[in-house]
């Protein structure tokens, strides 16, 4: 289990205690299996992907998407993605039971 | 292969009931939920509304550590960016004249949906549904073209007449049901929300009862505050703002959105009174439609909740919605097991009742409430209703800048300058009204069109045209 707090900084603003940083306020038990594809050859290069990720898990290379690699540590399973690709080139499933996303309010 | 009277796919509010509604009546039961304990995949932000203590008896009994009543709604109008300042302010109290008693008392109540979500799962266990976790669902048994039971991602196969599918916004069971494939881009929103833990000492100092709070203002289309006993929860981009076709077409990121609009300083004030820290970063998409979905039942197979894209269209609130449509689909389950058909056409009636109970009900007008949030998240009509709020207010109430009298008498005069202003809300009720009071008004307005006559009056040809629209308009 990736434990909160381990990255930092990226969406610091100001530097001060309400500072909110994405990345060290998601814990995601990680699981072997992917739940997000893309279909490369259906990809349009629109970027509806990269606007809409809560994680900014998306970029454009070459005007195509690209997932980030480490996606299935820090996805928070909203499915932005599949349902802002109008190209039909993003499909989403869920991670395995029991992994994924956990919110604890902790 | 285990067979079962009724699979339940989803421990939310609404699988949960539906669970617990089966299990009372001796149904054999199977819920299923993918994450470790109910609740821990959802997005909170959550305030379940005075309209679960009307519709459930059990519901009395709830109390969970987080809950903090709400019985003051407060929208806050902000002036543009950069300054976001409080230019106008509204609270209210529950009204007298709602009709039963605990909407009398308050509005909702805050709670964490990691302690609601197992409050209600539990129930559903002890009435005696056997509860599965860490279970996620990946393929549909069909047994005569009609769904018959559900497929584990392991392989495990459960049987059973009918299945409920409270599967959530991306619902596995609606998509391999084949009634819906993806949701489109106008149909959702995309939520993203900062969860903060504060001292409960201070939120009762500062916060008290005031447990739902929004914001508008230009460029700001709805953020909400809702708040906990310990702490509070802050999302957005706002219902109007995070329409995922808008957030599409315009490329604003919600995530980026949610953070530039928390600098607001009001917000950054009341959350430095707070003493409150972050605890967690949230995102979650909620369908939100203009009419209520029809779409939502097949043979052997009920769509509930979010899956059947439940929630209302002026906040997305769907909680409620969620545990009532529950709660039919396990009565017309019930219903069709006993008469031994559940075909399509038998289960049919869910949908009918649907339509006719208060869930239904809330979509009346919806397309109106949509575009009531448009308004308000457009920065140009929300920066000018916000202005004319702000000299009405001043002008009747507040000025000792001015002689009194000369302040009151420019009320009536801003309200004509700003008629087309408020023409553009009018269109918004106007409809509403008909839509529900159509005979009443008709019958007012057939009652003035008579008086005129007896007068002699000239109004004649304007009534006529009214005449013509009198089909009402649906």
């Amino acid at each position: 289990m990736r434990e909160k707090g381990k990255r930092g900084g990226e969406d610091s603003r100001g530097g001060d205690e309400l500072a909110v940083d994405r990345f060290a306020l998601v814990e995601v038990i990680p699981s072997g299996r992917d739940f997000v594809f893309l279909d490369a050859e259906r990809c349009t290069g629109c970027g509806n992907c990269v606007a809409i990720c809560p994680m900014d898990l998306w970029r454009m290379r070459g005007g195509r998407a690209e997932l980030a690699e480490g996606y299935r540590e820090v996805c928070v399973e909203c499915g932005s993605c599949f349902i802002a690709c109008e190209a039909g080139a993003v499909d989403f499933t869920y991670p395995p039971g029991g992994t994924g996303v956990a919110y604890r309010y902790a | 292969m285990k067979r079962y009277d009724l699979i339940v796919v989803g421990a939310g509010p609404g699988g949960s009931v539906a669970a617990m509604t089966a299990a009372e009546a001796g149904m054999e039961v199977l819920l299923l939920e993918r994450s470790r304990y109910p609740g821990e995949k959802n997005a909170s932000g959550f305030a379940l509304s005075t309209k679960a203590w009307r519709d459930f008896p059990f519901i009395a009994e709830l109390d969970l550590p987080s809950m903090r009543y709400n019985r003051l709604c407060v929208a806050h109008f902000l002036s543009p960016p950069p300054e976001m300042e409080e230019r106008f302010t509204i609270s209210s109290g529950p009204s007298r004249r709602m009709s039963y008693p605990e909407a009398r008392d308050f509005f909702t109540a805050g709670m964490l949906r990691r302690e609601f979500d197992q409050w209600v799962a539990e129930k559903a266990r002890a009435a005696g549904a056997t509860l599965m976790l860490e279970s996620l669902v990946t393929g549909l048994r069909r047994e005569s073209g009609r769904v018959a039971g559900v497929v584990l991602e392991g392989g495990e196969e459960f049987a059973a007449p009918v299945v409920i599918g409270a599967d959530g916004v991306l619902s596995v069971t609606a998509r391999l049901s084949g009634l819906r494939t993806k949701w489109r881009p106008d149909q959702v929103i995309s939520a993203c929300a900062v969860d903060y833990a504060a001292p409960r000492e201070r939120m009762d100092d500062v916060v008290h009862e005031a447990g739902f709070q929004a914001y508008f203002g230009p460029g700001i289309g709805g953020n909400y505050l809702v708040a906990y006993a310990d702490g509070l929860h802050l999302g957005g981009p706002g219902v109007t703002n995070s329409l995922v076709s808008r957030l599409n077409r315009s490329h604003i990121k919600p995530a980026r959105e949610l953070l530039d609009t928390l600098q607001a300083p009001p917000t950054r004030r009341l959350l430095r009174a707070l003493g409150a820290r972050p605890r967690e970063w949230q995102a979650h998409l909620l369908p939100w439609m203009d009419r209520m979905p029809t779409n939502i039942h097949s043979g052997g197979l009920m769509l509930v909740g979010d899956a059947a894209g439940l929630p209302e269209p002026l906040y997305a609130e769907g909680v409620w919605q969620a545990m009532y449509s529950g709660r039919l689909a396990a009565q017309v389950a019930r219903e069709c097991e006993e008469e031994g058909d559940v075909s399509a056409a038998s289960l049919a009636r869910y949908l009918e009742r649907l339509e006719e109970s208060p869930v239904g009900k809330e979509f009346v007008g919806g397309a109106e409430l949509r575009r009531l949030f448009e308004i308000m998240g457009d920065p140009g009509l929300s920066r000018e209703l916000t202005e004319l709020a702000v000299d009405m207010t001043v002008n009747l109430f507040m000025s000792a800048q001015e002689p009194k009298a000369e302040c009151v008498a420019r009320a009536l005069p801003l309200l004509a300058e700003n008629l087309p202003l408020l023409m553009e809300v009018a269109r918004i009720y106007l409809p509403m009204l008909l839509e529900v009071e159509g005979e009443r008004l008709r019958g007012y307005l057939a009652a003035v069109k008579g008086l005129a006559a007896l007068l002699g009056g000239s109004a004649g040809s304007a009534w006529d045209e009214g005449d013509k629209a009198e089909g009402g308009p649906r």
